[in-house]
C-alpha cells in the first residue's frame, strides 16, 4: 500500500557485533597510523585488538543465529560460486556474510590474531629482537592494511550490487531487503 | 533512521546496554588475565595471597560476561520472535479484512474506503485523499455499512478488532480457523477465512 511496503527492514547484526566491529575498527586505525610503533599505547590497543577477537569468536559459538559460526562458514568452493553466481547477474541477499566477505572475516580475525600474538612475543625476553617474529608482525601488519582495503573495496560495491546499504545494517543491525529478492 | 545510533524501543536499548557491559566486561578480565600472566613472567610464583585474589577476580568476571552473554541472547531471541509474531499477524490482519470485503461483496471502491475507515480517517479526509465529493464518500461509507450489517464506523472497527481479540483469546496456537468462541458485535456467523 505504502511505498514502504516494498521493503522490510530484517534485523541481522546484534548490538554486540556491531560494538565489537565498530571498537575493532578504531583500534586498528589508532595502531596502524598514530600511536608509536614501540609505545605502551601500541601494545595496549594491540591487546584489546585481540581481546576483541576473543570475544567476538566466543560470540560466534554462543551468540544469536547470524553471529554464529554456522552462518557464516570459511568455504572457499561456496565463494567461488558465490562470485561466479554474482557475476552472471544473481541477486540473492545474505542476512549473515556472504560467502566472499565471510572469508574475509576469518581473514581478518587470523590476522589481527597474528599481529597480537607477535607484537606480545616482541615485549618477551626470549623472543625480544629475533629477527623473524619482526618479520612476521611486519607482515601480518601488511596483510591487514591489504585486507581492510579490500573489505572496505568489498563493502562498496555489494552496497552497490545488492542495493542493501551494508554500512547502514553494521550501524543500526538492519538490512533493508526489498520484496521478492531471494534471501540465503 | 533518525536514531540509528541509539535505538527507540526499549528492548533494542537494553540490548545495546547489555553488549556494551559485555565489552567492557571482557575487557577488564582481559585486563586481569594479562596482569597474570604478567606476575608470572616477572617473579616466576607470584605471592599466593595476590595470585589467588586475581584469579577469583578473573573467574567473576569472565562468568560475568558468560552471563551477561547468555542474557543477551535470549533477550534477542525474545525480541525476534515478537517481530516474527507481528510480522505474522499483520500478514493475517490484511487476509481477513480481504475475506470480510470479499464476503460483503464491497466494489474497489468502496474497498479503499473501507481501508481508510479503519485507518481512522474521517469522510472529509477519505474525500480528499481519493479526490471526489464529501457526499460520495459517506454514501459508499453507508453502503460499507449496510453491507457489512454494521451500525456505523464504531462497530464497523469494532468487527476487524474483535476478530484479533478472539484470535489471542480463545484460539489456541496450534491452528487457526479451529473451533473458537467467537462474539460477533453483529451477533451474525462471519465465514471462515482462508
Amino acid at each position: 500500500m505504502s511505498g514502504r511496503a516494498s521493503a522490510r527492514d530484517i534485523a541481522v547484526w546484534d548490538p554486540l557485533v556491531r560494538l565489537i566491529h565498530w571498537t575493532l575498527a578504531p583500534t586498528i586505525l589508532l595502531n596502524s597510523t598514530i600511536l608509536e610503533e614501540e609505545s605502551t599505547a601500541h601494545e595496549w590497543i594491540g591487546y584489546t585488538a585481540l581481546g576483541l577477537v576473543a570475544l567476538r569468536l566466543v560470540w560466534a559459538l554462543v551468540g544469536t543465529k547470524n553471529a554464529r559460526f554456522s552462518a557464516f562458514p570459511p568455504n572457499p568452493i561456496r565463494a567461488i560460486r558465490y562470485a561466479r553466481a554474482v557475476i552472471s547477474g544473481d541477486r540473492t541477499v545474505h542476512l549473515s556474510h556472504n560467502p566472499l566477505g565471510s572469508l574475509m572475516v576469518y581473514n581478518i580475525w587470523l590476522t589481527v590474531i597474528a599481529l597480537g600474538v607477535t607484537g606480545y612475543m616482541m615485549t618477551t625476553i626470549r623472543y625480544f629482537g629475533v629477527d623473524w617474529v619482526e618479520a612476521a608482525h611486519e607482515i601480518a601488519f601488511t596483510w591487514l592494511m591489504i585486507s581492510v582495503a579490500l573489505h572496505l573495496a568489498g563493502v562498496v560495491f555489494d552496497t552497490r550490487r545488492s542495493g542493501i546499504n551494508l554500512v547502514r545494517a553494521m550501524v543500526n543491525g538492519r538490512k533493508s531487503v526489498p520484496r521478492g529478492r531471494p534471501v540465503e | 533512521m533518525k536514531s540509528a545510533l541509539w535505538p527507540a524501543r526499549k528492548g533494542e536499548r537494553r540490548a545495546t546496554v547489555l553488549a556494551g557491559l559485555i565489552l567492557l566486561q571482557a575487557m577488564c578480565a582481559l585486563f586481569f588475565v594479562g596482569d597474570v600472566i604478567e606476575d608470572f613472567r616477572v617473579d616466576g610464583s607470584g605471592s599466593d595471597t595476590h595470585l589467588i585474589l586475581e584469579a577469583a577476580v578473573v573467574l567473576a568476571l569472565l562468568s560475568g560476561v558468560a552471563f551477561l552473554m547468555v542474557e543477551l541472547r535470549s533477550l534477542l531471541a525474545r525480541m525476534s520472535d515478537m517481530e516474527t509474531g507481528l510480522s505474522i499477524a499483520r500478514g493475517q490482519v490484511v487476509q481477513v479484512m480481504q475475506a470480510f470485503f470479499e464476503d460483503w461483496g464491497l466494489t474497489n471502491a468502496e474497498r479503499e474506503v473501507a481501508v481508510m475507515i479503519l485507518k481512522g480517517l474521517d469522510n472529509d479526509t477519505i474525500a480528499d485523499v481519493r479526490n471526489t465529493a464529501s457526499g460520495t464518500v459517506r454514501a459508499q461509507a453507508t453502503s460499507i455499512y449496510a453491507k457489512s450489517a454494521t451500525s456505523g464506523r464504531a462497530q464497523f472497527i469494532s468487527l476487524f478488532v474483535e476478530e484479533l481479540m478472539v484470535g489471542e483469546i480463545g484460539r489456541d496456537r496450534s491452528s487457526d480457523g479451529g473451533e473458537s468462541i467467537r462474539i460477533d458485535p453483529r451477533l451474525g456467523e462471519p465465514k471462515s477465512q482462508t
